[in-house]
């Protein structure tokens, strides 16, 4: 019997080394030791053995039941390790297939910029104003200096809303309602859209964007004027790109300068961009004309301030290499997608 | 720290109430973070005389006692041996209230007993619980304990800042309080007699380590009496929650309170060599504590020693070997100074946390240790007797001294902005114990007390300054207005986000307008003129434009000739209009979708946008912009196919308005397909709107569950009246109803739909059995057919 017993194992063995799929598995399983197995019939027999030599046979059964169970995990457990190696590599994705395109447009780009720039301005302390697009003669002439006669007065620069009403031409409007309701100090900058009688060519608009800062307070210098505006600048075009000041005249400021940075293009050198000249004109700044102060009833000789005013549009043609304004304003798709 | 009302009131002058109190430490900077009132049991119960004892008839422990109260006689069932006639006992009345019970008439074996007598620890004046508290024999019949014993107090729990520990001793809060409301402080008058025996005849002291053994004294007292302390000192240290010992650790104690330096008593005789040396403990050194437990120590640890071990651990606690006990007669008092970083140290490393240790390790001043010794001298003197041996043995070996701090007067305005006279500086600065020594027109010098080491600089005076002059009676200069609106600014960001971030590009246009384009959209501005241009540009130019639509039409036509087959974009910019009062500027953001409900994908197939996907996208920008409720109705703008539109409601204002746009006006743009437009006026949502408020509700400990329900309905019933009449029927029990198909066509009649919801059904605080929840389903299902003629699927 021991040697049938041997037999039996040799067999399971054999058998189990050339099993097929898990189905096969189980079938040699009960085959060698299910119930209706020739070993497990060899244990029903062992009632009928002298009591002595029971626990010996027994012990030999077990053995052979145990060696052809391990033998049988240790395929079970490889078969498993091979099904899981299957489904792994049938699970292999292509990367470069698209995923899921994501819900989302973009904002305008003179949006972008315009954020940019308030976000540096508030992270400088300043406060975002906003005014009315149709404003009084008052506020965006008489108030900010400009004479009676001055030519920017004319129907052919300005657009007019009835005989007293007229499209602002810059935010410095902002400026002025600010310094009627609020006592200094005042830290503020006013981004918004402006209106001039220009034909549309590739760098007039008649409606354009311009953020103007204004800051009154004690002690307020000019000093204080550049270090903001280069502190902006270096902010938005990068700590490479230098600024100067050149004096020109502007009603509303006194002293009054013309600002130029470095051409972001070509970095000083000379290019289309800033025609040759390595400078690229940013706007105009000063210091608020005592006058302006006290006819809005801040004390002059107590508060001194600055102000300066940027294009907007500009700055976003310069930031992205925008060569035609209108390109902003006609919404093309194939252009607002570029900026995402 | 614990600070007593009562015991405070021994060192200052003031008529506060504890609560008022409670406001003023505060404002010292002294934060109070529990405040516990003692005595309102004591104050129930009465002193009483026990006139008569009787055996119990069927309790061989318990007596019978008629005692009297002062108004009644009362009988008394009382368990405990000492209830003998004559005494005086603390009795407590029917009614008593105790923290765990409350006294009621009871029957014990058949005896009526009104009230209790109670023993000491049930009055919670100490551990004893041996018999019943017995009273001297001049206690005043019928008087309340509380009043007897002087127990009303508050008690304030309080947080020391780790820069003051001057405030660590009561006479310190004294003298802080006093500076601050002005009023006159009681610090004790000390004087005591010296026998005429010399100590340094009975101890020798042998500072080895000067670097970390500051200051050394001691003195000795000889022939005394340890025993119980006398009640006002053991009331004074139960109020601070302090363990009463015996009487010679208990004043040690008391000083520690009152002045804030730790003390230390040795028994004389168990001081091996009577010679007490300093020293850092030798590596591997044993030490049995006072809290029973043995350290063994390092060299970094400093002792104090006697010739053959060590008797304390410098600054932190004493050694068993040489305590103070019942037989103690001759005693060493020390009152020293220890460098802080050794006691912390030493401290930390052997975790032993004690009131010593907590003090010494923030700094203490060697001027103190002799104020602290003179007390504790004059006090053991007092109560427990003995006589005090000549001149302190006194180790000082670098005299401490006082920090010299120059004022300006003009820096304090710099700082504080007011200006505060040089003699009132003069005076805050005295109140606090500092002491003037110079005075110029410009600034004041002053010598800062001993015990305010942090006080070292000009702007140190200036704090303290301010704490005077009271930090909230500083004028206030200029308060910030607004310029900016903040709520307007970042709403119009996050309203573009949520469009960008919901597929739209933003689009850009000029703000001129063409009435023709008006006339065209059919848009609705019948009685309304226009904002005219005086001088435009060009004719097509001539208004403001009143509204963003003809522009994105124009937008999309350009798009849609340039072969851009799924268009969606929006605005948000001003539109100009003429009311009553004159020219308006409101902001308007208004959409335009046509095509494509998203991008190609190669999985999914997308579908077209629909009326649904634009009424989901207006309630999310409502919702991104925290507005309550909005209601749907009808519009009848022009513009929108009639059936295929809804204005949009905020608190019975129209904003705003969505629908697909009328095909033929759709044509006039080159637009083939639907296209659905939605317009929002953001200054009239912002004017009508009311922004929610957000309160966090508790998490519901029970889950939901979740059911479908099916069914055919006419379809004259919309699905908001199927879906609040559902909700309507439980509301604490449906959560939710959540429409998730819609059917019509083959297999449904003509004028009838069938609908699928998904409810969401729980209480939140237990599980539903199945029997509930189809309880529940009949309930439902009978309402809706009754209502709504539903056939069930
Ligand atoms: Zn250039």
């Amino acid at each position: 019997m021991k040697k049938r017993l041997d037999e039996i194992v040799e067999e399971a063995i054999t058998a189990l080394n050339t099993f097929e799929d898990h189905h096969d598995l189980m079938n040699l399983k009960s085959r060698f030791v299910g119930k209706k197995s020739e070993l497990m019939g060899f244990m029903k027999k062992l009632g009928s053995l002298p009591k002595e030599e029971r626990p010996i046979f027994g012990q030999t059964i077990n053995n052979a039941k145990n060696k052809i169970l391990d033998k049988f995990n240790e395929i079970e457990e490889k078969l498993k390790n091979l099904e899981y190696e299957k489904k792994i590599a049938s699970n292999k994705v292509d990367f470069s297939m698209p995923g899921r395109p994501p819900l989302r447009g973009n904002l305008h780009p003179l949006t972008q910029i315009w954020r940019e720039i308030e976000d540096i301005f508030i992270s400088m302390g300043f406060e975002v104003a906003e005014g009315f697009d149709i404003e009084d003669e008052f506020h965006n002439f008489d108030a900010l200096n400009t004479p009676k006669d001055h030519p920017s007065r004319n129907l052919a620069d300005t657009f007019y809303i009835g005989n007293d009403r007229l499209l602002r031409t810059q935010t410095s409007t902002v400026q002025i309602r600010v310094m009627e309701n609020f006592e200094p100090p005042i830290k503020i900058i006013s981004p918004g859209r402006c209106y001039r009688n220009d034909k549309p060519d590739a760098s007039h608009s008649p409606a354009f964007h311009q953020v103007e800062a204004l800051v009154v307070g004690e002690g307020v210098t000019f000093a204080d004027l550049r270090d903001t505006l280069n502190g902006f600048v270096v902010k938005m075009f990068g700590s490479k790109i230098r600024s100067r000041f050149r004096p020109h005249f502007f009603p509303f400021t006194e002293p009054s300068a013309e600002i130029d940075i470095a051409c972001v293009n070509c970095g000083g050198k000379g290019c289309n961009v800033c025609k040759h000249s390595g400078w690229l004109e940013m706007g105009g700044a000063g210091m608020v004309d005592p006058n302006v102060l006290d006819n809005l009833g801040i004390d002059s000789e107590k508060y001194t301030g600055f102000a300066f005013g940027l294009g907007i549009d500009r700055i976003t043609m310069l930031k992205y290499n925008i060569p035609d304004i209108r390109l902003l304003f006609e919404n093309d798709l194939r252009f607002l997608k570029q900026f995402k | 720290m614990n600070i007593s009302y009562q015991w405070l009131k021994d060192y200052i002058e003031f008529d506060f109430t504890p609560e008022q109190l409670q406001d003023k430490l505060t404002f010292a900077g002294i934060e109070v973070e529990q405040v516990t009132k003692l005595g309102k049991e004591l104050e129930q119960i009465k002193i009483a005389k026990i006139i008569e004892r009787e055996k119990h008839p069927n309790a061989d422990k318990l007596s019978i006692c008629k005692v009297d109260d002062g108004t009644d006689i009362k009988q008394v069932v009382c368990g405990a041996p000492n209830c003998d006639a004559g005494k005086l006992v603390a009795y407590a009345p029917i009614g008593t209230k105790f923290p765990e019970f409350t006294i009621k008439k009871a029957k014990l074996r058949g005896v009526v007993s009104f009230g209790m007598l109670c023993s000491e620890k049930e009055l919670g004046l100490s551990d004893n619980h041996d018999g019943i508290m017995e009273l001297s024999e001049d206690a005043p019949i019928g008087k309340d304990l509380a009043a007897y014993y002087d127990f009303k107090d508050t008690v304030y729990e309080v947080e020391i800042t780790p820069n003051r520990p001057d405030l660590l001793g009561l006479t310190g809060v004294a003298r802080d309080l006093s500076a601050l409301l002005n009023t006159n402080l009681k610090l004790p008058r000390i004087s005591f007699k010296e026998s005429e025996k010399e100590t340094n005849s009975f101890l020798k002291i042998d500072n080895q380590n000067p670097e970390k053994c500051l200051r050394y004294t001691a003195r000795i007292i000889t022939d005394i009496k340890v025993k119980e302390s006398p009640e006002w000192l053991k009331r004074r240290l139960m109020a601070s929650e302090i363990n009463t010992i015996n009487n010679v650790v208990d004043i040690t104690n008391f000083v520690l309170m009152e002045t804030g330096h730790p003390l230390h008593a040795f028994d004389y005789d168990k001081v091996s060599g009577h010679e007490i040396i300093i020293r850092n403990a030798k590596k591997g050194e044993k030490l049995l504590a006072l809290n029973d437990k043995e350290y063994i120590l390092d060299e970094h640890d400093l002792v104090i020693a006697d010739a053959e071990k060590p008797i304390a651990l410098a600054g932190i606690i004493g050694g068993k070997n040489s305590c103070v006990d019942s037989n103690t007669k001759n005693i060493v008092i020390e009152s020293a100074n220890f460098l802080y970083s050794t006691v912390r140290k030493t401290s930390r490393r052997l975790k032993i946390f004690t009131d010593a240790g907590y003090n010494f390790e923030r700094g203490m001043s060697s001027e103190q240790t002799r104020i602290a010794s003179d007390r504790a001298a004059q006090l053991l003197l007092e109560n427990v007797g003995g006589s005090l041996l000549k001149n302190i043995l006194d180790n000082y070996p670098v005299k401490e001294e006082k920090a010299k701090i120059k004022i300006r007067t003009e820096r304090v305005e710099k700082i504080l902005s007011v200006k505060i006279p040089a003699e009132k500086i003069a005076e805050y600065m005295t109140a606090l114990g500092l002491e003037l020594i110079e005075k110029t027109d410009k600034d004041l010098t002053f010598l800062a007390p001993y015990n305010r080491k942090d006080l070292t600089r000009e702007i140190d005076l200036i704090e303290e300054i301010i704490r005077l002059y009271g930090y909230n009676n500083i004028p206030s200069k200029k308060e910030h207005k607004p310029i900016m609106d903040r709520k307007k600014f970042y709403l119009k960001r996050n309203i573009k986000d949520y469009l960008v971030n919901n597929g739209f590009n933003e689009v850009i246009n000029w703000s001129f307008g063409n009435p023709e384009d008006v006339e065209k959209l059919k848009l609705n501005f019948a009685d309304k003129d226009f904002v005219k241009i005086k001088n435009p540009m060009w004719s097509t130019f001539s208004i403001m434009r009143p509204s963003l639509i003809p522009d994105l039409m124009k937008n999309a036509e350009h798009n849609i000739n340039h072969n851009q087959k799924n268009v969606k974009i929006f605005e948000l910019a001003k539109c100009f209009n003429l009311s009553d009062k004159g020219i308006e500027e409101d902001y308007f953001c208004t959409g335009l979708l046509i095509g494509d409900q998203a991008d190609i994908y190669w999985k999914d197939k997308t579908g077209k946008v629909n009326f649904y996907d634009v009424k989901g996208l207006v309630i999310g920008l409502l919702e991104i912009a925290k507005y309550g409720k909005l209601t749907l109705e009808t519009s009848k703008d022009e513009i929108y196919i009639p059936g295929v539109n809804a204005n949009i409601i905020l608190n019975k204002q129209k904003i705003g308005s969505f629908g697909e746009i009328d095909p033929k006006i759709a044509e006039q743009y080159s637009i083939k397909e639907s296209a659905f437009i939605f317009e929002i006026n953001i200054n009239k949502m912002m004017e009508f709107g009311r922004i929610k408020k957000i309160k966090f509700k508790e998490i519901p400990k029970a889950p939901f569950v979740n059911r479908d329900l099916s069914f055919i309905v006419p379809n004259s019933y919309s699905v908001g009246e199927l879906t609040s009449c559902m909700l309507g029927i439980n509301r604490n029990l449906i959560r939710d109803v959540i429409l998730f198909d819609e059917y019509k066509g083959k297999g449904i009649s003509d004028g009838f739909r069938s609908l699928s919801f998904n409810l969401t059904i729980g209480t939140g605080t237990k599980n539903l059995t199945d029997e509930n929840l189809n309880n529940l389903f009949d309930k439902i299902i009978k309402e809706l057919k009754k209502k709504f003629q539903i056939e069930m699927r």
